[in-house]
């Protein structure tokens, strides 16, 4: 690993990262709002300052290796969620408060440390929005898109950052493949504003929710989520959005191309469809039966918050913290399953849930016939061993930092809902649990450690785990230098 | 008809050996050594190069009907078809030894409509097609099908208990819409006639409307038919896989394929959806019990190796398999292959000159199925207008054929003798190799 490599790129995207925060600077400007001017422009000014430093002491990269590249992009939503984090530092929170929530920003989970809402202006929510937003696809492959000067070793970075277990690029460049993305992720952005504002949103408010949806995110300016709204048309908007926002962008992409039902073909696609589906179906019955709810409305709510929670973005029209035990059951398996690969959703993904329930089936037969050969299929094609090692080795490991985060956050709140769902709702990149960090809830009432250990779930599951982990294992820091030669 | 041929091979020979007593053959090869094997034929050969415009049109391709481009090199036959095309009009026949020939190129079929062949027979996927329809029906030995599947030829083996084995053929109540057409005991084939007894062990052809030929079964065919079949196939290759692929579009079909190169197991395990893939050895003793081999109701062994498939034939009749089909690549094993107890023995050869031999003889004499390597033959067969009409069993010339089916309009009925015969009808008929006194009787001058 070069270190001044490392810096040097990551000081190109903290210039630009810069330019980003002066947008909120503009939203409060024009509500004349000062402090949060005042927070936004220093803030957007020592974003571009170390930015501009770490270039000056950096090096350029002639190429990139892959430990680079995985650290480039590791580090990227570090520097990047510290230098969000410094405008909620200036309007008031706590060092820990700010960064869990940048990170959860950028991570696009959506859990929230502030309490108060009316206390911040628009600037602030609009920035919670827009840091969703950037981290929805993905803030490399957006710079991967939009800087020439990421050209070299793209690919490296795009694939360290792309979400699933396959290295799919749609076209052989993959910058145009990023900007390919971008476009595909900016018009469903475009058309979540106008039908929210079709289905009686004010502006600043489609726009906001627009960005947390198409992302994934879950930030709302309303400390009552969606429900504040009382919308029935806007809650169908929105879900349809978070649903679009968990499907894979590559098949959107063709499907705007050249409309067909082949996309249909692609098993994880249907796979999601069905598991929304029924999970919707069964928890209007619960709602029906045990709720008291019309059929209407529990239809509404249920598909509401089964989206909202598989595609890991953690709106919600209902307080479902406070649901019969087995929709709040449900709910909690899909957060931790999540949405389709090469989306704005985070968790397992459908495809993986897919390929490692196909292997175990393919074992139990295996039993019965030892010398069969049984390749695993995904939309008939067959999945190369070396990726399906890395899909089960990836299920431990997720496995493994949730048993590690619930026990650590179990322990220091002694509450055993905060600890499992908290762990899973940020490794997952959902946002709200159930109990006090439920969806009407905060964590702001949490220890720093749990603060902590959350930020970094949430750091690790946006990276899906193995880009961020082997940092914290000795090997990749053996060789670390601050200049190649 | 004038024919060449280019390629004395193993196809080349057994393609003389049908079309020659009927039509003028050359046939064209590089090695001078193929002359001693066409000595016996009433063929003209030529040596030389296949592709070469001086030799072909020495050959006469500039007037001839067809050219069957028979070589072993797909490269070799396509361009042998090309140059004809431009030398002459003759239809042109290509055998491939890939399907990426046969695969559709841009939309169109990239031999056919690019290059301009009329016919590509691939000699392993007729194989396979063979197989398929063979293994469809339950306790068949051979199943053909006509007129669009409205008419049924199939071939069972007489069991000790047969209901046909008490009475001559004239007294058994047959199923109606269902004829014997012929039968084989032991090498010979026969053309039944009424006093006609069967005997244990014979092989009967029976032909009959599709939908009355299932009810035959029966009469061959002990115990009521499984619902689900299990097929074993041993060997992946070309063969191997187009027939699992063919079978597992069957949802009652269980399909086994076992084969030997783990590399080529991962290759047909991508390309097949439900069936079991085995790597394993076929003629090994202790994986085809474990498999449970024995309880399969077909086991098809089509590995390239007539030693291997023998072996591992015998072993699956002796664990018990009930039907066994078997390749044989060397066409003087075919016999022995029967001799010893197995079931159906197939040639992709001989699937791929039945092919052409139906192709080549087509027209208003069109030969449907050739039966038993040769010795039967089933042929579609135009009445001709001014033909008298005649009731059926008075009909001289029919002496020693089966008119298995009437096609008349759009109806097709199996016939009994005194169906009356009238200009204008196609008959399906069961003859033996030489069909010209048929061919006298319905030809349109003997009519007038």
């Amino acid at each position: 690993m070069v270190l001044a490599r490392v810096a040097y790129l990551i000081g190109v995207i903290l210039r630009w990262f810069g330019a980003a925060l002066l947008v909120p600077a503009a939203v409060a400007a024009f509500d004349a709002n000062r402090t949060e001017v005042i927070a936004f422009v220093v803030s957007a000014a020592a974003s571009t300052g170390v930015g501009v430093l770490f270039r000056q002491i950096g090096e350029a990269p002639a190429d990139l290796r892959r430990p680079d590249a995985l650290a480039v992009v590791a580090f990227t939503y570090v520097a990047i969620a510290l230098a969000g984090a410094l405008p909620f530092l200036l309007v008031g929170l706590s060092f820990m408060d700010a960064l869990f929530e940048s990170m959860s920003g950028l991570t696009t989970t959506g859990g929230t440390v502030l309490t108060d809402f009316a206390r911040y202006g628009r600037g602030v929510h609009f920035w919670r929005a827009l840091s969703h937003w950037l981290g929805g696809i993905g803030v490399i492959t957006l710079f991967v898109a939009v800087l020439p000067k990421l050209a070299i070793g793209g690919r490296e970075l795009f694939f360290a950052e792309a979400s699933g277990p396959t290295d799919e690029a749609l076209t052989p460049q993959i910058r145009k493949t990023a900007a390919a993305l971008w476009r595909v992720y900016t018009a469903l952005t475009a058309a979540a504003v106008v039908a929210l504002l079709i289905a009686g949103m004010p502006l600043y408010d489609a726009i906001v929710h627009a960005f947390a949806t198409v992302a994934a995110g879950g930030f709302s300016p309303d400390p009552q989520s969606v429900m504040g709204y009382h919308r029935p048309a806007v809650e169908w908007t929105l879900t349809v959005f978070m649903f679009l926002a968990g499907a894979n962008f590559a098949l959107h992409y063709r499907a705007i191309l050249a409309p067909s039902t082949r996309i249909f073909r692609d098993e994880e696609l249907v796979a999601y469809i069905a598991i929304v589906g029924l999970a919707s179906a069964t928890i209007t019955g619960l709602l029906v039966t045990k709720g008291g709810h019309g059929v209407a409305e529990a239809l509404r709510l249920a598909t509401f918050q089964v989206v909202s929670v598989i595609t890991s973005t953690g709106f919600a029209s209902a307080d479902f913290a406070l649901w019969d035990d087995r929709s709040r059951l449900l709910l909690l398996a899909l957060m931790f399953m999540g949405g389709c690969a090469g989306s704005a959703a985070g968790g397992l993904k459908v495809v993986r849930v897919l390929l490692i329930s196909r292997y175990a089936l393919n074992e139990l037969r295996r039993t019965l016939h030892p010398r069969a050969v049984m390749p695993v299929k995904l939309s008939g094609r067959v999945v190369p061993e070396p990726v399906m090692r890395s899909v089960l080795v990836f299920f431990l490991f997720y496995l493994l930092a949730f048993v590690v985060c619930a026990a650590i956050v179990t322990a220091a709140e002694g509450d055993i809902a905060i600890g499992v769902t908290g762990a899973i709702a940020s490794l997952a990149n959902a946002g709200p649990g159930f109990g006090p960090i439920g969806p009407m809830g905060s964590y702001a009432g949490l220890t720093d450690v749990s603060k902590g250990v959350l930020i970094l779930a949430m750091w690790l599951g946006r990276l899906e785990l193995m880009t961020a982990l082997v940092f914290l294992g000795p090997r990749i820091w053996y060789d670390v230098r601050w200049r190649s030669a | 008809m004038q024919i060449v041929i280019v390629g004395g091979g193993e196809i080349g020979l057994g393609l003389s050996r049908t079309l020659a007593p009927r039509h003028d053959v050359v046939v064209v090869d590089h090695a001078a050594a193929i002359a001693d094997r066409f000595a016996a034929l009433d063929v003209q050969v030529l040596i030389g190069n296949g592709t070469n415009p001086d030799i072909l049109q020495q050959a006469g391709v500039a007037t001839c009907d067809f050219l069957i481009a028979a070589t072993g090199m797909d490269e070799v036959n396509v361009l042998a078809a090309l140059i004809a095309r431009r030398l002459g009009s003759p239809k042109t026949i290509c055998l491939t030894s890939r399907d990426d020939l046969l695969q559709p190129f841009g939309g169109r079929d990239l031999l056919r409509e690019h290059v301009g062949v009329d016919r590509v027979v691939w000699p392993e996927g007729e194989l396979a097609e063979n197989i398929g329809r063979i293994v469809a029906v339950p306790g068949a030995l051979d199943a053909e099908t006509f007129v669009q599947g409205r008419v049924a030829l199939l071939e069972y083996r007489l069991g000790a208990g047969s209901r046909l084995l008490t009475a001559p053929l004239s007294s058994l109540n047959l199923p109606r819409g269902v004829l014997i057409g012929a039968m084989r005991r032991h090498d010979r084939v026969l053309i039944p006639d009424g006093a006609t007894r069967f005997e244990a062990g014979d092989k009967v052809f029976v032909v009959g409307l599709a939908s009355a030929v299932a009810e035959v079964r029966s009469l061959f065919h002990h115990g009521q038919a499984p619902d689900r079949q299990r097929v074993t196939i041993v060997g992946g290759g070309n063969v191997g896989l187009l027939l699992a692929q063919q079978l597992e579009a069957n949802a009652h079909v269980d399909v086994c394929v076992i084969e030997r190169d783990s590399a080529r197991a991962e290759v047909i395990a991508a390309r097949l959806r439900r069936a079991l893939i085995l790597n394993g050895d076929g003629t090994d003793v202790d994986l085809l019990q474990a498999e449970d081999v024995g309880r399969s109701d077909v086991v098809v062994s089509v590995v390239d190796c007539d030693e291997r498939n023998l072996l591992t034939s015998l072993l699956a009749r002796q664990l018990g398999a009930r039907r066994i089909i078997a390749r044989v690549t060397r066409p003087a094993n075919l016999r022995l292959f029967e001799r010893m107890g197995i079931d159906v023995a197939l040639s992709a050869r001989g699937a791929a000159v039945a092919a052409i031999a139906h192709h080549v003889e087509g027209g208003p004499w069109s030969l449907l199925a050739v039966l038993e390597d040769g010795q039967a033959q089933v042929i579609e067969v135009p009445v001709p207008d001014g033909f008298p009409p005649a009731p059926l069993r008075t009909i001289g010339g029919l002496r020693g054929a089966i008119v298995g089916a009437v096609q008349r309009g759009g109806a097709v009925v199996v016939p009994a003798g005194d169906e009356v015969i009238r200009g204008g009808d196609r008959l399906l008929v069961v003859t033996g190799p030489d069909a010209e006194a048929l061919r006298r009787l319905f030809s349109p001058s003997a009519a007038s």
